[in-house]
Protein backbone atom coordinates (compact mmCIF):
# COMPACT_ATOMS: atom_id res chain seq x y z
CA UNK A 1 0.00 0.00 0.00
CA UNK A 2 2.92 2.32 0.64
CA UNK A 3 3.61 2.34 -3.11
CA UNK A 4 0.14 3.76 -3.77
CA UNK A 5 -0.47 7.38 -4.61
CA UNK A 6 -0.79 9.50 -1.49
CA UNK A 7 -3.58 11.80 -0.39
CA UNK A 8 -1.28 14.56 0.83
CA UNK A 9 -2.60 14.00 4.36
CA UNK A 10 0.69 14.95 6.00
CA UNK A 11 1.78 17.68 3.64
CA UNK A 12 3.94 20.20 5.53
CA UNK A 13 4.04 18.07 8.68
CA UNK A 14 7.27 17.14 10.42
CA UNK A 15 8.00 14.32 12.78
CA UNK A 16 10.22 11.75 14.46
CA UNK A 17 9.95 8.06 13.62
CA UNK A 18 11.49 5.74 16.21
CA UNK A 19 12.11 2.05 15.79
CA UNK A 20 12.67 1.14 12.15
CA UNK A 21 15.16 -1.71 11.80
CA UNK A 22 14.67 -3.30 8.40
CA UNK A 23 12.13 -3.55 5.58
CA UNK A 24 9.82 -5.74 7.64
CA UNK A 25 9.57 -3.25 10.54
CA UNK A 26 6.22 -1.57 11.03
CA UNK A 27 8.10 1.70 11.65
CA UNK A 28 9.83 1.27 8.27
CA UNK A 29 6.47 0.91 6.51
CA UNK A 30 5.11 3.89 8.47
CA UNK A 31 8.09 6.00 7.37
CA UNK A 32 7.39 5.14 3.73
CA UNK A 33 3.68 5.94 4.15
CA UNK A 34 4.44 9.27 5.89
CA UNK A 35 6.80 10.20 3.07
CA UNK A 36 4.13 9.26 0.53
CA UNK A 37 1.71 11.59 2.33
CA UNK A 38 4.13 14.51 2.19
CA UNK A 39 5.77 14.50 5.63
CA UNK A 40 9.38 15.29 6.50
CA UNK A 41 10.92 13.50 9.45
CA UNK A 42 14.02 12.18 11.14
CA UNK A 43 14.59 8.50 11.83
CA UNK A 44 15.87 7.32 15.19
CA UNK A 45 16.89 4.05 16.71
CA UNK A 46 19.38 2.71 19.24
CA UNK A 47 23.02 2.63 18.07
CA UNK A 48 22.97 -1.17 18.24
CA UNK A 49 19.88 -1.34 16.02
CA UNK A 50 21.53 1.01 13.54
CA UNK A 51 24.46 -1.37 13.29
CA UNK A 52 22.22 -4.44 13.04
CA UNK A 53 19.62 -3.03 10.68
CA UNK A 54 19.52 -1.39 7.29
CA UNK A 55 18.36 2.10 8.12
CA UNK A 56 20.66 3.81 5.60
CA UNK A 57 18.45 2.44 2.83
CA UNK A 58 15.31 3.92 4.41
CA UNK A 59 17.12 7.19 5.06
CA UNK A 60 17.93 7.49 1.35
CA UNK A 61 14.43 6.51 0.26
CA UNK A 62 12.72 9.01 2.51
CA UNK A 63 15.37 11.73 2.49
CA UNK A 64 15.39 11.55 6.29
CA UNK A 65 18.36 12.07 8.57
CA UNK A 66 19.24 9.30 11.02
CA UNK A 67 19.72 10.42 14.62
CA UNK A 68 20.92 7.64 16.97
CA UNK A 69 19.36 7.56 20.43
CA UNK A 70 19.44 5.07 23.28
CA UNK A 71 16.08 5.84 24.90
CA UNK A 72 17.21 4.33 28.19
CA UNK A 73 19.49 7.36 28.64
CA UNK A 74 17.74 10.62 29.50
CA UNK A 75 20.58 12.79 28.16
CA UNK A 76 20.39 11.03 24.79
CA UNK A 77 16.63 11.57 24.52
CA UNK A 78 17.05 15.25 25.35
CA UNK A 79 19.93 15.47 22.86
CA UNK A 80 17.80 13.88 20.16
CA UNK A 81 15.03 16.42 20.70
CA UNK A 82 17.51 19.29 20.36
CA UNK A 83 19.07 17.78 17.22
CA UNK A 84 15.63 17.24 15.71
CA UNK A 85 14.76 20.86 16.37
CA UNK A 86 17.93 21.97 14.62
CA UNK A 87 17.19 19.68 11.70
CA UNK A 88 13.45 20.24 11.23
CA UNK A 89 12.24 22.90 13.61
CA UNK A 90 9.30 21.92 15.83
CA UNK A 91 7.36 18.75 15.00
CA UNK A 92 3.76 17.63 14.42
CA UNK A 93 4.02 13.90 15.01
CA UNK A 94 6.07 11.24 16.77
CA UNK A 95 5.93 7.50 16.22
CA UNK A 96 7.11 5.38 19.16
CA UNK A 97 7.75 1.85 17.87
CA UNK A 98 10.22 0.77 20.53
CA UNK A 99 10.09 -2.51 22.36
CA UNK A 100 12.57 -5.05 23.62
CA UNK A 101 12.64 -7.68 26.34
CA UNK A 102 15.91 -9.40 27.27
CA UNK A 103 13.84 -11.97 29.21
CA UNK A 104 11.82 -12.89 26.11
CA UNK A 105 14.96 -13.03 24.02
CA UNK A 106 16.62 -15.33 26.56
CA UNK A 107 13.44 -17.39 26.97
CA UNK A 108 13.39 -16.80 30.73
CA UNK A 109 10.23 -18.12 32.35
CA UNK A 110 7.93 -15.35 33.65
CA UNK A 111 7.99 -16.77 37.17
CA UNK A 112 11.78 -16.54 37.23
CA UNK A 113 12.41 -13.22 35.53
CA UNK A 114 15.81 -11.62 35.71
CA UNK A 115 14.80 -8.39 37.47
CA UNK A 116 17.53 -6.26 35.93
CA UNK A 117 16.25 -7.34 32.53
CA UNK A 118 12.65 -6.83 33.62
CA UNK A 119 13.53 -3.22 34.44
CA UNK A 120 15.18 -2.92 31.03
CA UNK A 121 12.02 -4.25 29.36
CA UNK A 122 9.80 -1.69 31.09
CA UNK A 123 12.31 1.14 30.62
CA UNK A 124 12.98 0.56 26.92
CA UNK A 125 9.48 -0.50 25.88
CA UNK A 126 7.27 1.80 27.97
CA UNK A 127 8.94 4.41 30.15
CA UNK A 128 10.77 5.61 27.04
CA UNK A 129 7.42 7.04 25.84
CA UNK A 130 7.29 9.18 28.97
CA UNK A 131 10.88 10.34 28.42
CA UNK A 132 10.18 11.18 24.79
CA UNK A 133 7.15 13.27 25.73
CA UNK A 134 8.89 14.88 28.70
CA UNK A 135 11.93 16.01 26.72
CA UNK A 136 9.86 16.96 23.68
CA UNK A 137 7.96 19.35 25.96
CA UNK A 138 11.06 20.55 27.76
CA UNK A 139 12.75 21.45 24.48
CA UNK A 140 9.52 22.98 23.12
CA UNK A 141 9.66 20.59 20.20
CA UNK A 142 5.95 19.83 19.89
CA UNK A 143 3.61 22.03 17.88
CA UNK A 144 0.07 22.59 19.13
CA UNK A 145 -2.18 19.87 17.71
CA UNK A 146 0.69 17.38 17.38
CA UNK A 147 -0.08 13.67 17.34
CA UNK A 148 1.89 10.97 19.14
CA UNK A 149 1.32 7.30 18.38
CA UNK A 150 2.93 4.37 20.19
CA UNK A 151 2.61 0.83 18.90
CA UNK A 152 1.13 -1.66 21.35
CA UNK A 153 -0.22 -5.21 21.45
CA UNK A 154 -3.27 -6.88 22.99
CA UNK A 155 -0.97 -8.57 25.50
CA UNK A 156 -1.66 -5.40 27.53
CA UNK A 157 -5.23 -6.66 28.15
CA UNK A 158 -5.07 -10.42 27.66
CA UNK A 159 -2.19 -12.62 28.63
CA UNK A 160 -0.25 -14.34 25.88
CA UNK A 161 2.19 -16.44 27.87
CA UNK A 162 5.05 -16.41 25.38
CA UNK A 163 4.93 -12.59 25.36
CA UNK A 164 5.98 -12.79 29.01
CA UNK A 165 7.05 -9.46 30.55
CA UNK A 166 6.18 -7.61 27.33
CA UNK A 167 2.52 -8.04 28.35
CA UNK A 168 3.35 -5.85 31.38
CA UNK A 169 5.37 -3.38 29.32
CA UNK A 170 2.52 -2.81 26.88
CA UNK A 171 0.04 -2.30 29.73
CA UNK A 172 2.35 0.37 31.15
CA UNK A 173 2.87 1.92 27.72
CA UNK A 174 -0.88 2.28 27.19
CA UNK A 175 -1.31 3.79 30.65
CA UNK A 176 1.45 6.35 30.04
CA UNK A 177 -0.23 7.32 26.74
CA UNK A 178 -3.50 8.03 28.58
CA UNK A 179 -1.87 9.72 31.56
CA UNK A 180 0.39 11.99 29.49
CA UNK A 181 -2.33 12.52 26.89
CA UNK A 182 -4.58 14.12 29.50
CA UNK A 183 -1.83 16.62 30.33
CA UNK A 184 -1.15 17.65 26.73
CA UNK A 185 -4.78 18.02 25.66
CA UNK A 186 -4.87 21.73 26.51
CA UNK A 187 -2.59 22.27 23.52
CA UNK A 188 -4.64 19.99 21.30
CA UNK A 189 -1.89 17.39 21.38
CA UNK A 190 -3.11 13.81 21.00
CA UNK A 191 -1.47 10.72 22.46
CA UNK A 192 -2.73 7.29 21.43
CA UNK A 193 -1.58 3.71 21.19
CA UNK A 194 -2.30 1.47 18.23
CA UNK A 195 -2.75 -2.15 19.25
CA UNK A 196 -1.56 -3.94 16.14
CA UNK A 197 -2.19 -7.62 15.41
CA UNK A 198 0.83 -9.96 15.40
CA UNK A 199 2.98 -8.86 12.47
CA UNK A 200 5.78 -10.76 10.80
CA UNK A 201 8.64 -8.42 11.65
CA UNK A 202 12.18 -9.25 12.78
CA UNK A 203 11.20 -8.41 16.36
CA UNK A 204 7.88 -10.31 16.22
CA UNK A 205 9.24 -13.51 14.76
CA UNK A 206 11.91 -13.51 17.49
CA UNK A 207 9.22 -14.40 20.03
CA UNK A 208 8.95 -18.10 20.77
CA UNK A 209 5.56 -19.37 19.62
CA UNK A 210 5.04 -16.37 17.33
CA UNK A 211 3.69 -18.47 14.45
CA UNK A 212 0.99 -19.88 16.72
CA UNK A 213 0.03 -16.42 17.99
CA UNK A 214 -0.06 -15.09 14.43
CA UNK A 215 -2.23 -17.94 13.12
CA UNK A 216 -4.56 -17.83 16.14
CA UNK A 217 -5.26 -14.12 15.63
CA UNK A 218 -5.52 -14.47 11.86
CA UNK A 219 -8.08 -17.29 12.08
CA UNK A 220 -10.26 -15.49 14.63
CA UNK A 221 -10.17 -11.94 13.24
CA UNK A 222 -12.99 -11.64 10.68
CA UNK A 223 -10.83 -9.41 8.46
CA UNK A 224 -7.65 -11.39 9.18
CA UNK A 225 -4.41 -9.92 10.50
CA UNK A 226 -3.55 -6.52 9.04
CA UNK A 227 -0.12 -6.14 7.46
CA UNK A 228 2.56 -3.64 8.45
CA UNK A 229 1.60 -1.50 5.42
CA UNK A 230 -2.04 -1.46 6.53
CA UNK A 231 -0.94 -0.40 10.01
CA UNK A 232 1.10 2.36 8.37
CA UNK A 233 -1.96 3.67 6.55
CA UNK A 234 -3.90 3.72 9.82
CA UNK A 235 -1.13 5.60 11.62
CA UNK A 236 -1.08 8.18 8.82
CA UNK A 237 -4.72 9.01 9.61
CA UNK A 238 -3.81 9.46 13.28
CA UNK A 239 -0.96 11.82 12.42
CA UNK A 240 -3.26 13.77 10.08
CA UNK A 241 -5.71 16.55 10.89
CA UNK A 242 -8.62 14.17 10.26
CA UNK A 243 -8.43 12.79 13.81
CA UNK A 244 -8.03 15.93 15.89
CA UNK A 245 -10.24 14.83 18.78
CA UNK A 246 -8.94 11.28 19.12
CA UNK A 247 -6.75 11.06 22.18
CA UNK A 248 -5.94 8.86 25.22
CA UNK A 249 -7.19 5.83 23.30
CA UNK A 250 -5.87 2.36 22.73
CA UNK A 251 -6.97 1.78 19.15
CA UNK A 252 -7.20 -1.81 17.96
CA UNK A 253 -5.91 -2.43 14.48
CA UNK A 254 -6.46 -6.14 14.42
CA UNK A 255 -9.07 -7.10 11.81
CA UNK A 256 -11.75 -7.40 14.50
CA UNK A 257 -9.86 -9.87 16.71
CA UNK A 258 -10.48 -8.10 20.03
CA UNK A 259 -14.27 -8.26 19.80
CA UNK A 260 -14.52 -11.70 18.22
CA UNK A 261 -15.18 -14.90 20.13
CA UNK A 262 -14.26 -17.65 17.75
CA UNK A 263 -14.59 -18.09 14.00
CA UNK A 264 -16.53 -20.87 12.25
CA UNK A 265 -13.27 -22.01 10.67
CA UNK A 266 -11.65 -22.31 14.08
CA UNK A 267 -14.62 -24.26 15.50
CA UNK A 268 -14.56 -26.70 12.57
CA UNK A 269 -10.81 -27.14 12.96
CA UNK A 270 -11.01 -27.73 16.71
CA UNK A 271 -13.94 -30.17 16.38
CA UNK A 272 -11.92 -32.22 13.90
CA UNK A 273 -8.76 -32.05 16.02
CA UNK A 274 -10.48 -33.25 19.20
CA UNK A 275 -12.48 -35.90 17.34
CA UNK A 276 -9.18 -37.34 16.11
CA UNK A 277 -7.78 -37.22 19.65
CA UNK A 278 -10.88 -39.04 21.01
CA UNK A 279 -10.57 -41.70 18.30
CA UNK A 280 -6.94 -42.33 19.11
CA UNK A 281 -7.61 -42.89 22.83
CA UNK B 1 48.27 -7.50 28.93
CA UNK B 2 47.06 -10.66 27.21
CA UNK B 3 45.66 -11.99 30.48
CA UNK B 4 43.99 -8.66 31.03
CA UNK B 5 42.32 -8.87 27.64
CA UNK B 6 41.17 -12.42 28.29
CA UNK B 7 39.71 -11.54 31.69
CA UNK B 8 37.96 -8.44 30.38
CA UNK B 9 36.52 -10.24 27.35
CA UNK B 10 35.19 -13.02 29.55
CA UNK B 11 33.71 -10.57 32.01
CA UNK B 12 31.89 -8.70 29.21
CA UNK B 13 30.50 -11.99 27.87
CA UNK B 14 29.28 -13.09 31.32
CA UNK B 15 27.63 -9.71 31.85
CA UNK B 16 26.02 -9.34 28.44
CA UNK B 17 24.87 -12.91 27.88
CA UNK B 18 23.94 -13.69 31.47
CA UNK B 19 25.91 -16.95 31.39
CA UNK B 20 28.01 -18.60 34.08
CA UNK B 21 31.74 -17.87 33.98
CA UNK B 22 32.49 -21.59 33.80
CA UNK B 23 30.75 -21.77 30.42
CA UNK B 24 32.94 -19.05 28.92
CA UNK B 25 35.76 -21.23 27.58
CA UNK B 26 37.91 -20.57 24.52
CA UNK B 27 36.02 -22.80 22.10
CA UNK B 28 32.51 -21.82 23.29
CA UNK B 29 30.50 -20.56 20.33
CA UNK B 30 28.48 -17.43 21.11
CA UNK B 31 25.37 -18.60 19.28
CA UNK B 32 25.40 -22.37 19.70
CA UNK B 33 26.91 -22.72 23.17
CA UNK B 34 26.17 -19.43 24.94
CA UNK B 35 22.67 -18.78 23.54
CA UNK B 36 23.45 -15.43 21.90
CA UNK B 37 20.96 -14.05 19.36
CA UNK B 38 21.78 -11.64 16.55
CA UNK B 39 21.26 -8.62 18.82
CA UNK B 40 23.59 -10.10 21.46
CA UNK B 41 26.40 -10.65 19.02
CA UNK B 42 26.24 -7.06 17.77
CA UNK B 43 26.02 -5.85 21.37
CA UNK B 44 29.13 -7.85 22.28
CA UNK B 45 31.10 -6.45 19.34
CA UNK B 46 30.12 -2.89 20.28
CA UNK B 47 31.04 -3.50 23.90
CA UNK B 48 34.46 -4.85 22.86
CA UNK B 49 34.98 -1.76 20.71
CA UNK B 50 34.14 0.51 23.62
CA UNK B 51 36.16 -1.36 26.24
CA UNK B 52 39.32 -1.77 24.14
CA UNK B 53 38.97 1.43 22.12
CA UNK B 54 39.17 -0.36 18.79
CA UNK B 55 37.01 -0.53 15.69
CA UNK B 56 35.75 -3.92 14.51
CA UNK B 57 34.45 -3.74 10.91
CA UNK B 58 31.39 -5.89 10.09
CA UNK B 59 33.43 -8.20 7.85
CA UNK B 60 35.77 -8.97 10.78
CA UNK B 61 32.87 -9.26 13.25
CA UNK B 62 31.35 -12.02 11.10
CA UNK B 63 34.43 -14.17 11.74
CA UNK B 64 34.33 -13.79 15.51
CA UNK B 65 32.25 -16.80 16.46
CA UNK B 66 33.85 -18.09 19.65
CA UNK B 67 35.27 -16.70 22.88
CA UNK B 68 38.77 -17.64 21.63
CA UNK B 69 38.20 -15.80 18.32
CA UNK B 70 37.28 -12.64 20.22
CA UNK B 71 40.29 -12.80 22.56
CA UNK B 72 42.70 -13.47 19.69
CA UNK B 73 41.26 -10.68 17.53
CA UNK B 74 41.35 -8.10 20.32
CA UNK B 75 44.89 -9.06 21.37
CA UNK B 76 46.08 -8.48 17.82
CA UNK B 77 44.25 -5.18 17.48
CA UNK B 78 44.94 -3.57 20.83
Amino acid sequence: MSEQQGYGLLKGKKGIIFGALDKRSIAWRIALACKREGADFVLSNAPIALRLGALDELSEKTDAKILPCDVSKEEEVEGLMKETKEELGSVDFILHAIGMSPNVRKKIDYKNLNYDWYNDTLDISAISLHKVLHFAEKTELLNNGASIVALSYIGAQRIFSKYSDMNDAKALLESIARNYGSRLADRGIRVNTVSQAPTKTSAGTGIKGFDGMYTFADKIAPLGNPTADECADYCVTLFSDLTRKVTMQNLYHDGGFVTSGISEEMIDGLVKLYAEEDDSE
Amino acid sequence: MSQDVEAKVKSIIVDKLGVDESEVVADANFTNDLGADSLDTVELIMEFEKEFDISIPDEDAENIATVGDAIEYIQEKS
